[in-house]
C-alpha cells in the first residue's frame, strides 16, 4: 500500500466539500465554546446552508452524495424546528446548553457518506462508512434524559459492532484471495478467468461479508433487525438522518461492491449468477420482513421504520439487474423518491410530537379537519411511500417491477421475486394508509387545538409536495438522468 | 418559441377556466368577460391560420417515452392539416358565437354564471385536444374531457332533478362506447403498432381483414356513444336539459359530430383499405338505423328541443352512413354546413323560449312570425337549409352524400331520400305549429324580439346557413383536405330529393294547415304514442336491461363478493398476513441478545447460500 497506489486512485480536490464539511463542523464547536454570545440558534441554520451547498457540488461528482447533503440540511432544519424537545431531553427544558454538537455530528456524518460514495477501494470505503456510523451511535443516543434514546443508541452500538466485525473480516478475506484492496470490474474479471477454481470461493465469502456491512446500514434482512428500535428512540431528526442519508450510504457500498460485477454478469451469467439469486432472496426477505412487521404498528416512528426496510427490499430489486449498465440511475431515483416522502413524513412527526406530545399514530388524528392544507401535504408524502400513482413513488415502484422484468433477461428464473414485491406494494397501502384514515376519518378530540405550522417545516413539506407531484408526472426524469 | 404558438388554441380556455374557478367563482362577469376573450382569440388565431399565417410545426411534448424498441410513446401534438384547422374553424366560430349568445340567454337566470362560462372554457379546451390531436390517446384525452364538461353544462341546472339525472344517463351512456373505444385504441396499438395518426398510412394491407373488422368497429363504438347512434342514442334527448346554448354548442354542433370526426380521420390516416367491407356495412347500416328511427321520433315530439335533438340524431346518423360508404368527403361537408344551420336553429328555438317565458312546448306558442319576426326568419332560414331547399347549404351536402350513397349502395339511397321526406315533414310541422296562426298560451302571447346579443350571433349564423354550401365558401373551409365541392347535374337523386321535398311540405301542410288547429291531429292512436315514447327504447334499457342486470347478475355477483372476496381472500388474507406479521415482529421484541442471534444466524444462512455456488464445483 503506497502513496502511489492511493494517488492513483484519489486526487486531495475531489474530497473539497468533505473537508469543507468536516470543517464547518469543527467552526460550528469552536465558536459554540468560545463565543457564547452567539444565539445556539444560529447553529442549526449556518450547518444547513453549508450542507446546501455541499450538495451542489457532490450533485456534480456524487447522486449519493447528494442526496445524502439534501438530506442533512433538511434534517438540520428539521433540528432547529425541534429545539424545543431537544433542550427538554438534554439539559432540561428551556437550557440550550449542550444542543450544538448534535449539528457538528450531523455534517460530520453527512462528510462520511460523501466520502463514501466516491470510494474506489476498501479501506477508504471503510474509514467513510466508521465515520458515519460512530457519528450516528453518538447522535442515536443523544437524548441523555430520555431513556428511549439511550436504548436506541446502546442496541446500534452493539448491533453495528457485529456489523462492522463481519465487514472487517470480509476485507481481510479480499485481501487475501485478491491481494489488493481495490473494487474494481479488472479485477473481478481476472479473478473469474484464472484458473485457480479455489480463489473463487475465498472471494464468494469476502463479497459475502461485506454486503452483509452493506445490508446493515441500508436495512435489508438479515441486518435490518436494529431498525425498529432505533427509529423509535433516536430523536426524531436523526431518526430522519438515519432513515434517508446513513440509508444512502448502505446502498453506496452496496453498489461500490457490486457494479464491478456488472461486465461479467452481462456476459457470464452463471459465473457470478450465486450472488444475484442471492440479492433476490435477501430482497423478497426485506420486503416481507419490512412490509409484513408495519401492519400491526401504532408509533408513527416505528412504523416508518419497518417502511424504511420495506422500501429497502424495493431497491434491493434494482440490484438484481447489474448485467444492465444505468442500473445505478434507477437506484437514485428510488433513493430521492424515498427521500422527499420520508423526510415530509418525519417533519410532520416533528410538528405533532411537539405539539401533541406524542408520536403515536393517533396523534394525527383529525387532522384533516384542523389543518386541512398540512393534512393535504402529508397525504402526498404518505401517497408517495405508498406508490400512488401521479406521485414520484409510484414511478419508483414502477421502474422497481420493470427492473426485476429486465433482470430475468440474464436469469430467467428470478420472476419467482415478483409476487412478494406485489404482495409488498399491495401492503404498503395499508399501513401508509392507516396515517390518512387517522387524520381524514377520526374526529378531533375535544382541547385537539389546530397545529401551529412553523414556518420552515411549511415550506420545506410543500416542496417535497411539489417535488413529489411534479417528478410523478414527469416520467422522462428518470429515464433521461 | 413562436413555432409553438399553436399550443395557445389548447392552453388559452384551459388557462381561463382555471382562472375563472379559481379566482371569479362569484364574480360572473369577470368570468364571462374572460371566457368570450380566449374564444374570440382562438377565432382569430384560426381564421390567421387559415389565411395562410404559418409559425412552423409546433414542438411536440412527449410525456412517456418508448421504453423498448416498438412500443409506443405517449405524447401529446399539434396536427395542423386542413381537416383539422378547418374544423377548428367551426369548433371557435359557433363556440364564440355561442358564448355571446349565452350572454343575453342567461341574463335574469340566478343559477351560478361563473360555473356557465367556466364550463364552456372546459369545453372549449377538450373540444380543440380531440380537434388538433395528433394519436389516438390524445384523442382520447379529449374524448373523456368534452364528455365531463358535457356532464358539467347538462347538469348545469342540477337542482332540477331532471337536468342532474340527464347529465347522468348523458356520462354513463357514454361509458359504454368509450369502453368500446379504449379497446378499440389498443387493438390499433396492437395491430398497427402506432396509434400516431401519422404514422398509421399504409399499414393496413399486411392485416389479416377480420383483425381490421374488429379494430375498426370498436373504434366506431366510440363514436357511437360519442355521436349518439343506434342503440346508445338515448342521451341525446335528455340532454336538452342542459342550457339551450349549451345545446347548440355541444349537442348539436361540435362534441356530437366529433364521432364522425374521429371516423374520418381514421380514415384519411390509416387508408381506405383499413376499412373492410363489412366494417363498412355495419357503420353504414348503422347510420341509417340512426337516420331513420330519429326522424319518425321527430315526428311526434310536441317540445321544441326535443324536434332539434331526434332533428340532430337523424342528422348525424346520415353523416356516420356517408362514412359507412366511404364518402368521408360528402360527411364532412355535411358535419360542416350542419353545425351553422343546427346551431342557428338551436340558438333561434333558445331565444324563443327565453322570450316565451322558458316555454318550450310548441302548441303552447303560435303566431311568432308577427311578435319576433327577425328570430322567426332565422329560424327559418336554418330550417330551409336543414330540409335542403335548393340554394341552402343543407342541400349542396345532402346531395353529395345521396350522390355517395347511389354510386355505392342503392339501398341506402332510398332510405336517406326517406329520411330526408321525414326531416321537411317534422320541420315544417315545427314552424307551422310555432309560428303560424295565433298564440295559444300566455307566454307566446307576450313575446317580443330578442335582444342584440343573441340577435347578431342568429343573424350571423343565418348568412353561414345560407351561403356556406356555395363552392367560393365550401372549398375554402369544408373540413377535409383538398376539397372541391362538385358542380351538381340534374339527376336521379335531384329529383328524388326534389321529390321528397315536396312530398314533405304537402304532407304537412295538409295536416297541420296554417296553424290553426290547437292539438296534433296525429295523436292519439298507436303509433303516435309510440313514437312519442321514443319507440319503448328508453324503457326497455330501464326496465329491460338494467333490472336483468342489477336483478339477477347483481345477486351473483354479491354472492361472489361477499362469500369468496371479502370472506376469503380479504378477511381470510388480512388474517394470515397480520398473523405472520405478529410472528414476525416477534423478533423485535426489544430483546438485544435475541436481535444479535436473529442477526448472525441470518448472516451464516446468507454465507452459506453465496458460498453455495462453489460447493457445487
Amino acid at each position: 500500500m503506497t502513496n502511489e497506489y492511493v494517488s492513483a486512485l484519489y486526487t486531495w480536490g475531489q474530497f473539497t466539500p468533505e473537508f469543507a464539511l468536516v470543517a464547518l463542523a469543527a467552526l460550528i464547536l469552536m465558536a459554540d465554546c468560545f463565543v457564547p454570545q452567539i444565539s445556539k440558534r444560529v447553529y442549526p441554520i449556518v450547518a444547513a446552508a453549508g450542507a446546501f451547498i455541499a450538495a451542489f457540488f457532490m450533485g456534480q461528482t456524487s447522486p449519493f452524495g447528494m442526496i445524502a447533503c439534501v438530506t442533512t440540511a433538511l434534517v438540520l432544519l428539521l433540528a432547529y424546528d425541534y429545539r424545543k424537545v431537544t433542550c427538554a431531553s438534554v439539559g432540561g427544558a428551556g437550557v440550550e446548553e449542550g444542543t450544538t454538537e448534535l449539528y457538528s455530528l450531523l455534517l460530520v456524518a453527512c462528510a462520511g457518506v460523501c466520502a463514501l460514495a466516491e470510494a474506489r477501494d476498501i479501506i477508504m470505503l471503510f474509514v467513510s462508512l466508521e465515520v458515519v456510523t460512530l457519528s450516528s451511535y453518538v447522535m442515536a443516543g443523544y437524548f441523555r434524559r430520555n431513556q428511549g434514546s439511550i436504548e436506541a443508541g446502546v442496541k446500534y452500538l452493539v448491533l453495528g459492532a457485529l456489523s462492522t466485525g463481519l465487514m472487517v473480516f470480509g476485507a481481510a478475506w479480499y485481501y487475501g484471495t485478491t491481494g489488493s484492496f481495490m473494487l474494481s470490474a479488472e479485477l473481478v474479471h481476472s479473478l473469474f478467468t484464472c484458473p485457480m477454481v479455489e480463489l473463487q470461493t475465498g472471494f464468494f465469502l469476502a463479497v459475502g461479508l461485506l454486503l452483509l456491512g452493506a445490508f446493515f446500514k441500508a436495512g435489508a434482512a438479515p441486518m435490518q433487525i436494529w431498525i425498529p428500535d432505533v427509529y423509535q428512540g433516536s430523536p426524531t431528526p436523526v431518526s430522519a438522518f438515519l432513515a434517508v442519508a446513513s440509508k444512502a450510504a448502505g446502498f453506496a457500498v452496496l453498489a461500490a461492491i457490486l457494479v464491478p460485477f456488472s461486465r461479467l454478469y452481462s456476459i457470464h451469467p452463471e459465473k457470478v449468477g450465486i450472488i444475484v439469486t442471492s440479492l433476490a432472496v435477501v430482497a423478497a426477505v426485506t420486503l416481507l420482513v419490512g412490509n409484513l412487521g408495519a401492519i400491526c404498528q401504532n408509533n408513527a416512528k416505528r412504523l416508518l421504520g419497518y417502511s424504511s426496510i420495506g422500501q429497502a427490499g424495493f431497491i434491493l430489486v434494482f440490484f438484481t439487474n447489474i448485467g444492465t449498465p444505468g442500473m445505478m440511475e434507477y437506484v437514485v431515483g428510488y433513493l430521492v423518491a424515498y427521500m422527499l416522502a420520508t423526510t415530509a413524513a418525519f417533519y410532520a412527526i416533528a410538528m405533532v410530537r411537539t405539539q401533541r406530545g406524542s408520536e403515536e399514530i393517533s396523534a394525527f388524528r383529525g387532522l384533516g379537519k384542523t389543518n386541512p392544507r398540512t393534512a393535504f401535504l402529508i397525504t402526498v408524502a404518505f401517497a408517495s411511500l405508498a406508490g400512488v400513482p401521479l406521485t414520484y413513488g409510484f414511478l419508483a415502484k414502477f421502474y422497481s417491477f420493470a427492473s426485476l422484468v429486465e433482470a430475468t433477461h440474464y436469469q430467467s428464473g428470478l420472476i419467482w421475486l415478483l409476487p412478494f414485491m406485489i404482495v409488498g406494494a399491495a401492503v404498503g397501502f395499508y399501513y401508509y394508509f392507516k396515517v390518512l384514515r387517522e387524520m381524514y376519518w377520526e374526529k378531533p378530540q375535544d382541547g385537539d387545538k389546530p397545529l401551529n405550522v412553523p414556518v420552515i417545516t411549511a415550506a420545506v413539506l410543500t416542496g417535497c409536495a411539489i417535488a413529489i407531484i411534479w417528478l410523478g408526472t414527469e416520467p422522462l426524469i428518470f429515464v433521461a438522468q | 418559441m413562436i413555432q409553438n404558438t399553436p399550443w395557445l388554441f389548447l392552453l388559452l380556455p384551459l388557462v381561463v377556466a382555471a382562472i375563472n374557478w379559481l379566482c371569479f367563482k362569484k364574480c360572473a362577469c369577470m368570468a364571462a368577460t374572460l371566457s368570450i376573450l380566449s374564444a374570440l382569440a382562438t377565432f382569430g388565431m384560426c381564421v390567421a391560420y387559415l389565411m395562410g399565417w404559418q409559425t412552423g410545426t409546433p414542438d411536440t411534448y412527449t410525456w412517456m417515452p418508448a421504453l423498448t424498441e416498438g412500443m409506443p410513446s405517449l405524447s401529446v401534438g399539434l396536427l395542423m392539416d386542413p381537416l383539422a384547422m378547418r374544423m377548428m374553424l367551426v369548433v371557435t366560430g359557433i363556440g364564440l358565437l355561442v358564448h355571446i349568445f349565452s350572454l343575453g340567454y342567461m341574463k335574469g337566470d340566478t343559477s351560478n354564471h361563473a360555473r356557465y362560462f367556466t364550463g364552456l372554457s372546459i369545453f372549449m379546451f377538450s373540444m380543440t385536444a380531440i380537434v388538433l390531436a395528433d394519436n389516438l390517446a390524445m384523442t382520447f384525452i379529449g374524448w373523456e374531457m368534452v364528455g365531463f364538461s358535457s356532464y358539467l353544462l347538462i347538469g348545469h341546472w342540477f337542482e332540477k332533478a331532471s337536468a342532474a339525472d340527464a347529465a347522468k344517463k348523458a356520462f354513463i351512456t357514454n361509458r359504454v362506447g368509450d369502453f368500446g373505444f379504449l379497446i378499440g385504441i389498443l387493438l390499433t396499438l396492437t395491430v398497427f403498432g402506432t396509434i400516431s395518426f401519422g404514422e398509421m398510412g399504409g399499414k393496413a394491407a399486411a392485416i389479416a381483414p377480420a383483425v381490421l373488422t374488429a379494430t375498426i368497429i370498436c373504434l366506431f363504438c366510440g363514436a357511437v356513444g360519442k355521436s349518439a347512434q343506434f342503440p346508445l342514442h338515448v342521451w341525446l334527448p335528455d340532454a336538452m336539459e342542459g342550457p339551450t346554448p349549451v345545446s347548440a354548442l355541444i349537442h348539436a354542433a361540435t362534441m356530437v359530430a366529433a364521432g364522425v370526426y374521429m371516423l374520418v380521420r381514421l380514415q384519411v390516416s390509416m387508408g381506405e383499405a383499413a376499412f373492410t367491407d363489412t366494417a363498412c356495412t355495419v357503420i353504414a347500416t348503422v347510420g341509417a338505423i340512426t337516420a331513420v328511427l330519429a326522424a319518425l321520433m321527430a315526428v311526434q315530439q310536441d317540445d321544441i328541443k326535443r324536434v332539434l335533438a331526434y332533428s340532430t340524431l337523424s342528422q348525424l346518423g346520415y353523416m356516420v352512413m356517408a362514412v359507412g360508404l366511404m364518402a368521408g368527403e360528402a360527411a364532412m361537408f355535411h358535419l360542416y354546413t350542419h353545425a351553422w344551420f343546427k346551431a342557428l336553429l338551436f340558438l333561434g328555438a333558445g331565444a324563443i323560449i327565453a322570450r316565451c317565458h322558458h316555454e318550450q312546448d310548441i302548441w303552447k306558442m303560435g303566431g311568432l312570425t308577427k311578435r319576433m319576426p327577425l328570430t322567426v326568419i332565422c329560424f327559418l332560414m336554418g330550417t330551409c337549409a336543414l330540409i335542403a331547399i335548393p340554394g341552402f347549404s343543407g342541400f349542396f351536402s345532402k346531395e353529395a352524400i345521396l350522390d355517395a350513397a347511389l354510386a355505392k349502395n342503392p339501398t341506402f339511397f332510398w332510405v336517406g331520400a326517406g329520411v330526408a321526406a321525414l326531416t321537411t315533414f317534422y320541420m315544417a310541422r315545427l314552424c307551422l305549429v310555432a309560428f303560424c296562426g295565433e298564440a295559444r298560451a300566455h307566454g307566446a302571447a307576450e313575446a317580443k324580439e330578442a335582444g342584440p346579443t343573441m340577435l347578431l350571433p342568429l343573424l350571423l349564423l343565418a348568412v353561414m346557413a345560407i351561403i356556406s354550401g356555395y363552392g367560393f365558401v365550401a372549398d375554402a373551409l369544408v373540413p377535409f383536405e383538398g376539397f372541391h365541392a362538385h358542380g351538381f347535374a340534374l339527376g336521379l337523386p335531384f329529383y328524388v330529393s326534389m321529390g321528397s321535398l315536396v312530398l314533405g311540405l304537402l304532407l304537412a301542410y295538409l295536416v297541420y294547415g296554417l296553424g290553426k288547429r290547437k292539438q296534433d291531429p296525429l295523436a292519439g292512436n298507436a303509433l303516435s304514442t309510440a313514437l312519442r315514447k321514443r319507440l319503448y327504447i328508453d324503457e326497455f334499457y330501464d326496465k329491460g336491461l338494467i333490472a336483468l342486470i342489477q336483478g339477477n347478475a347483481a345477486r351473483v355477483v354479491e354472492f361472489i363478493d361477499n362469500a369468496g372476496i371479502r370472506g376469503i381472500l380479504t378477511l381470510g388474507g388480512a388474517w394470515l398476513i397480520g398473523k405472520i406479521g405478529k410472528l414476525l415482529t416477534w423478533f423485535q421484541g426489544g430483546v438485544l441478545r435475541r436481535y444479535a442471534v436473529v442477526a448472525a444466524l441470518g448472516a451464516l444462512l446468507f454465507l452459506l447460500l453465496i458460498a453455495s455456488a462453489t460447493f457445487t464445483h
